[in-house]
């Protein structure tokens, strides 16, 4: 059976910056042969982890795109761009690392919902809340697909 | 006056910017080091109930909070006038010196191995920690084992990585159980080797650095850092100490209840971030530094004995104190080195896995401070409560305050040997960052960052014309 990697990723605090580890955080119970991650931030130390799944999402909140719709992107490790910032790491900079440094990294995908509201409060918007349903079916199909 | 400005600075721990004013000829006049965020949480916690302070104090940075959980927790302490069971401060001490692997590892292997290994003269799309995964793997990967240890130790401990609980007022939340202990343990030759390994490496490299070595806020002041009896290195307990450049004491046995009288904080219209002083010199003639290079500086033994023969070498570099700040890199390595094997110590005494870790009691006292040494630096905690146990005022004294003078300094003194005439070079604008880098100051950056940040300097005339831009 496919190993797989949840990681949703963004800041609790800041409105629909949530998306990923409340999405991630949603999805939990249906996926219980899923490992779940949430974080505030990606840091290099996941790389190492991301080699020992054959398959991980990354589920994140972005600040451009039709607020409450949500779109997948399939990663590579050549889609790496700069990485000068440690506060920032990208996915597929994760899948770089992972490539580079251990000779292995699993099929990816990053999953984004547009948010509306990156306030200083917790709690979704109502666009963001659309964002994360539609995130939910994106990832449960993702998985579901390849599991 | 002409003007350059870096902003932001890359590669540490939050976003600042520096200026540099240049006079009429082009030579630099002036440089100055502003950290433009506000936090702002010394008053958003007035009015609240003092047990809350340690959880709402570790949220000022994700980087370092399990010291000001650390510190809050001491302050809070001194409010209840309790005494922590021998077991709990055990294994407070073992989380102390997580947090410090942890973040040495990032500020050496993450933020400043990329000037080491790929030459600060490279091309900044480069010259980054992928430019450091694609042509020294074997760096990179040492740098994310040495840092996930380290943060596996405080998510162990604490729970989690960011943002630890378990530390509490009184002692520690929860004993620590045998497997816990043994998951550690046997991860930590692993950890030391890494850390030979590195400390071989950057020794080695030590030549190729001499005009950054003798530049790199390379001068006399004065060292603050924690001192004790044994003169062992103190990272969580013991007074304050300052001694001059040539080591001599110039203020000791400094406490909670004193530090005011030694140490004066200035505001400054340009920037965020307060100036400590060694106050009976005033602002001016009392700069100075804390942190690493302090803390070699100033002990006679580091207590473990791989750091001793380390040590034992790096008192070589000069006759009395150490000045470059370039070699705080080299004291973050040493640290790390003592750090696993005080850690190893610890977890191997016999009363580790004690269930006695917490002494429960109100407050006894209307006032409380807290000090103990972050990876940065020395960093106090003041609080006054009123009579319902409320935070009546709180005043924080973090390292990088501590070191701001000096990083001021730095900045003039690299600014001075590098920028030269009206052409600005990547090698020098990332000089001037080094220099700050290697203080590896903490501002707080713990929000999510949405966008990439651009860094732009501008070399400006008198009469207002850009005479040469960089941006990145």
């Amino acid at each position: 059976m496919a190993r797989v990697l949840l990681v949703g990723y963004g800041n609790t605090l800041r409105g629909d910056d949530a998306l990923g580890p409340m999405a991630v955080e949603r999805l939990r119970p249906q996926l219980p042969d899923t490992d779940c991650v949430t974080c505030h931030q990606l840091s290099p130390e996941l790389a190492q982890r991301l080699t020992e799944y054959d398959l991980a999402v990354f589920v994140d909140a972005a600040a451009d795109g039709e607020p409450g719709s949500a779109s997948v992107q399939r990663l590579s490790s050549e889609t790496a761009k700069r990485a000068s910032l440690t506060h920032h790491v990208q996915p597929a900079t994760l899948m770089m690392m992972a490539r580079t440094l251990y000779d292995r990294s699993p099929d990816a995908f990053l999953v984004t919902g547009a948010g509306a509201d990156f306030a200083n409060r917790e709690g979704l918007s109502q666009n963001g809340r659309k964002a994360m349903d539609e995130i939910c079916r994106l990832v449960l199909r993702l998985i579901l697909e390849r599991t | 006056m002409p003007t350059i400005t870096i902003d932001p600075i890359t590669r540490i721990e939050g976003h600042a910017r520096v200026t540099i004013q240049l006079d009429e000829q082009g030579e630099v006049q002036g440089a100055r080091f502003h950290v433009t965020q506000v936090r702002g949480f010394e008053k958003f916690c007035e009015g609240r109930p003092f047990t809350e302070m340690p959880a709402l104090m570790a949220r000022i940075c994700g980087i370092c909070p399990t010291s000001h959980l650390l510190a809050s927790s001491k302050a809070c302490d001194d409010i209840m006038a309790v005494r922590i069971p021998e077991t709990g401060q055990k294994l407070r001490r073992i989380m102390n010196l997580a947090q410090i692997t942890q973040s040495h590892a990032l500020s050496f292997f993450y933020l400043s191995s990329p000037d080491f290994l790929l030459g600060m003269d490279a091309d900044p799309e480069e010259r980054n920690i992928m430019g450091v995964v694609r042509k020294f793997p074997q760096m990179a990967r040492d740098g994310i084992k040495l840092r996930q240890f380290g943060q596996r130790v405080l998510e162990t401990l604490g729970g989690k990585r960011v943002h630890p609980g378990w530390i509490v007022p009184g002692g520690v939340s929860h004993p620590l159980q045998a497997e816990q202990r043994d998951q550690i343990l046997a991860e930590i030759p692993e950890a030391i080797r890494i850390t030979h390994s590195a400390l071989q490496w950057f020794k080695g490299q030590i030549e190729n650095f001499r005009v950054e070595i003798r530049s790199f806020a390379n001068f006399p002041s004065l060292f603050l850092a924690m001192a004790n009896s044994s003169n062992e290195l103190a990272a969580y307990s013991g007074w304050l100490r300052f001694v001059d450049a040539n080591l001599n004491i110039v203020a000791d046995h400094i406490t909670g209840t004193n530090y005011q009288n030694y140490i004066g904080e200035d505001c400054n219209d340009d920037s965020y971030l307060k100036s400590t002083y060694f106050k009976p010199l005033g602002p001016t003639e009392g700069m100075y530094r804390v942190g690493p290079l302090a803390r070699l500086n100033m002990c006679k033994s580091m207590g473990t004995p791989q750091a001793n023969e380390e040590l034992a070498e790096f008192r070589e570099l000069e006759r009395h104190s150490v000045l470059s700040s370039f070699y705080y890199h080299y004291a973050r390595l040493i640290e790390t080195l003592f750090s696993l094997e005080r850690m190893r110590s610890l977890l191997n005494d016999s009363e580790i896995l004690g269930k006695n870790v917490r002494a429960h009691a109100t407050p006894n006292s209307f006032e409380g401070v807290g000090v103990m040494e972050a990876p940065r630096g020395t960093l106090i905690h003041h609080y006054r409560i009123d009579q319902n146990g409320l935070i009546e005022s709180a005043n924080m004294v973090i390292a990088t305050g501590h070191n701001n003078l000096a990083i001021n300094h730095g900045v003039l003194q690299v600014a001075r040997q590098f920028v030269k005439g009206k052409i600005l070079e990547q090698g020098m604008l990332n000089r001037v960052e080094a220099v700050v880098r290697a203080f590896d100051p903490c501002l707080s950056c713990s929000t999510h960052a949405v966008g990439q940040m651009p860094l732009e300097i501008q070399l400006i005339a008198s009469d207002g014309e850009v005479l040469d831009q960089l941006r990145r």
